[in-house]
């Protein structure tokens, strides 16, 4: 093999820390936001917003381990970290393993919202009974159980490209089941509608946004894991990897956008906001 | 996420770097390549593009032309009222807006109802009371047109309807 040729031609694009600070902190303080006014305005204890509670709570966490991991990165850049060490190494697992759950749970947390939507649309009769508030909190406890353990999993057993297969899987297996699920909500409800009024694009404005939004979030970290298992040494594969840093600021933008997307729309969680927040 | 080299205990040990190096046991060669080096990464975000706008665009089509099956009986029959009106009650979480709304336009569009908070107001919780559902869904303490909607008010009345 031909190992002349030290440099690589495709430099590792790296991205300002200010920016991933600052998309941190936002996105950081967005989710807290959502969080509290969930669990402090009463109304809003239902299994959607316990959902969506969830979602904001895992998007805080991967926010929060991002913004450390940062500040230590700063403080290993300067010299003030010693960079070999046991307790670096443990810190280390610990954040990647924070940010492995709140992945995962961001999965979950989407699957678990498009079957909340779909009960309540199909079987709005039966909502209550199906959906009622011991179901939903046993669900999230078993999601965050669930993610929890797979996150020391994964990161432990990082090597094994079972785990890494086993991710890849999941990921696309929740993808298909929440294209389903909504595809099939908007066909429904667009099939009844057209006895009504003309309908014009907007869901398909909302159901795009929800996708793409996931899609391009996810799907360049997601092929950026599977580049790393398959093809570790060609050099176009290496190009792509080179792009790791961009890979990690779209997964940290959608932990930003996500309260936009599926929290801020609703107009009782806007109102309670207004309630919280002094200024207004 | 930075990543270090876990196959090697001694490396870790040793050489361990606190960045966002990945991999870079094995110099890659970068000679005799035929087409771009970023190749991969075009292609795929190109490829991304094209889903989503493909995506967006076969959603609009089902919006315009009726894709799915096609009720055979099409007109305002008092059967087919019946038929509506159950399914109506049915799926009264999608619906609701549509009977708030009836004449308001195209304000507020159907699936943005669907995906957004499912509010209900006065007009929808008296219009669904009628047929006695029990365990009637909670009708929520706001309206989908904002707070200082003076139909919110009244719709601490659909509480009572509900079983908690």
């Amino acid at each position: 093999m031909n190992t002349s040729m030290n440099k690589t031609d495709c430099p590792e694009l790296t991205v300002p820390v200010p920016v991933f600070f600052t998309i941190g902190v936002f996105s950081l303080m967005e989710n807290l936001l959502v969080v509290v006014a969930v669990i402090y305005n009463r109304n809003l204890h239902s299994p959607m917003y316990g959902f969506m509670c969830s979602l904001a709570g895992f998007n805080t966490i991967a926010s929060l381990a991002k913004t450390c991991e940062n500040v230590l990165l700063v403080f290993a850049d300067a010299g003030q970290l010693e960079k070999i060490g046991s307790s670096e190494t443990k810190l280390d697992d610990v954040i990647d393993s924070l940010l492995c759950m709140s992945f995962l749970g961001s999965i979950f947390s989407f699957l678990a919202i498009a079957v909340d939507r779909y009960v309540s649309v199909f079987h709005a009769l039966r909502y209550h009974n199906i959906m009622t508030m011991r179901r939903t909190g046993t669900s999230l406890g078993i999601i965050w159980t669930i993610c929890g353990v797979s996150a020391m999993f994964i990161v432990s057993f990082f090597d094994f490209k079972f785990i890494m297969i086993f991710f890849v899987c999941l990921f696309l297996i929740c993808f298909v089941v929440i294209c389903f699920l909504y595809v099939y909500m908007f066909m429904l409800a667009r099939n009844h509608a057209r006895k009504i009024v003309s309908v014009n694009s907007g869901g398909a404005i909302t159901l795009t946004i929800l996708f793409g939004a996931f899609v391009l979030c996810w799907a360049p970290f997601f092929l950026h894991i599977i580049i790393m298992a398959v093809c570790p040494t060609d050099p176009y594969c290496e190009c792509y990897r080179s792009l790791f840093q961009l890979h990690v600021l779209l997964l940290m933008s959608h932990a930003l956008i996500d309260p936009a997307i599926y929290a801020f729309r609703s107009a009782e969680l806007r109102h309670t906001f207004r309630k919280m927040l002094p200024c207004s | 996420m930075s990543s270090h080299n876990r196959s090697q205990s001694s490396a870790r040990r040793g050489d361990y770097v606190w960045q966002y190096e990945y991999y870079d046991d094995e110099p890659v060669s970068f000679e005799g390549l035929k087409a771009h080096r970023y190749s991969i990464v075009i292609g795929f975000w190109v490829g991304l593009a094209v889903f989503v706008i493909f995506m967006f665009f076969v959603l609009t089509m089902l919006t315009k032309t009726g894709l799915t099956h096609d009720p055979k009986k099409d007109d305002d029959s008092d059967d087919n009222n019946a038929v509506s009106r159950a399914f109506l009650a049915e799926s009264r979480s999608y619906f609701n807006f549509y009977i708030s709304k009836e004449g308001e336009g195209k304000d507020r569009l159907p699936f943005d109802g669907l995906l957004a908070d499912e509010t209900r107001t006065d007009t929808d919780c008296d219009f669904l009371s009628h047929f006695n559902i029990p365990n009637f869904v909670t009708c929520e303490h706001n309206s989908s047109l904002g707070e200082d909607d003076p139909l919110s008010k009244g719709n601490s009345d659909c509480l009572a309807l509900a079983e908690v």
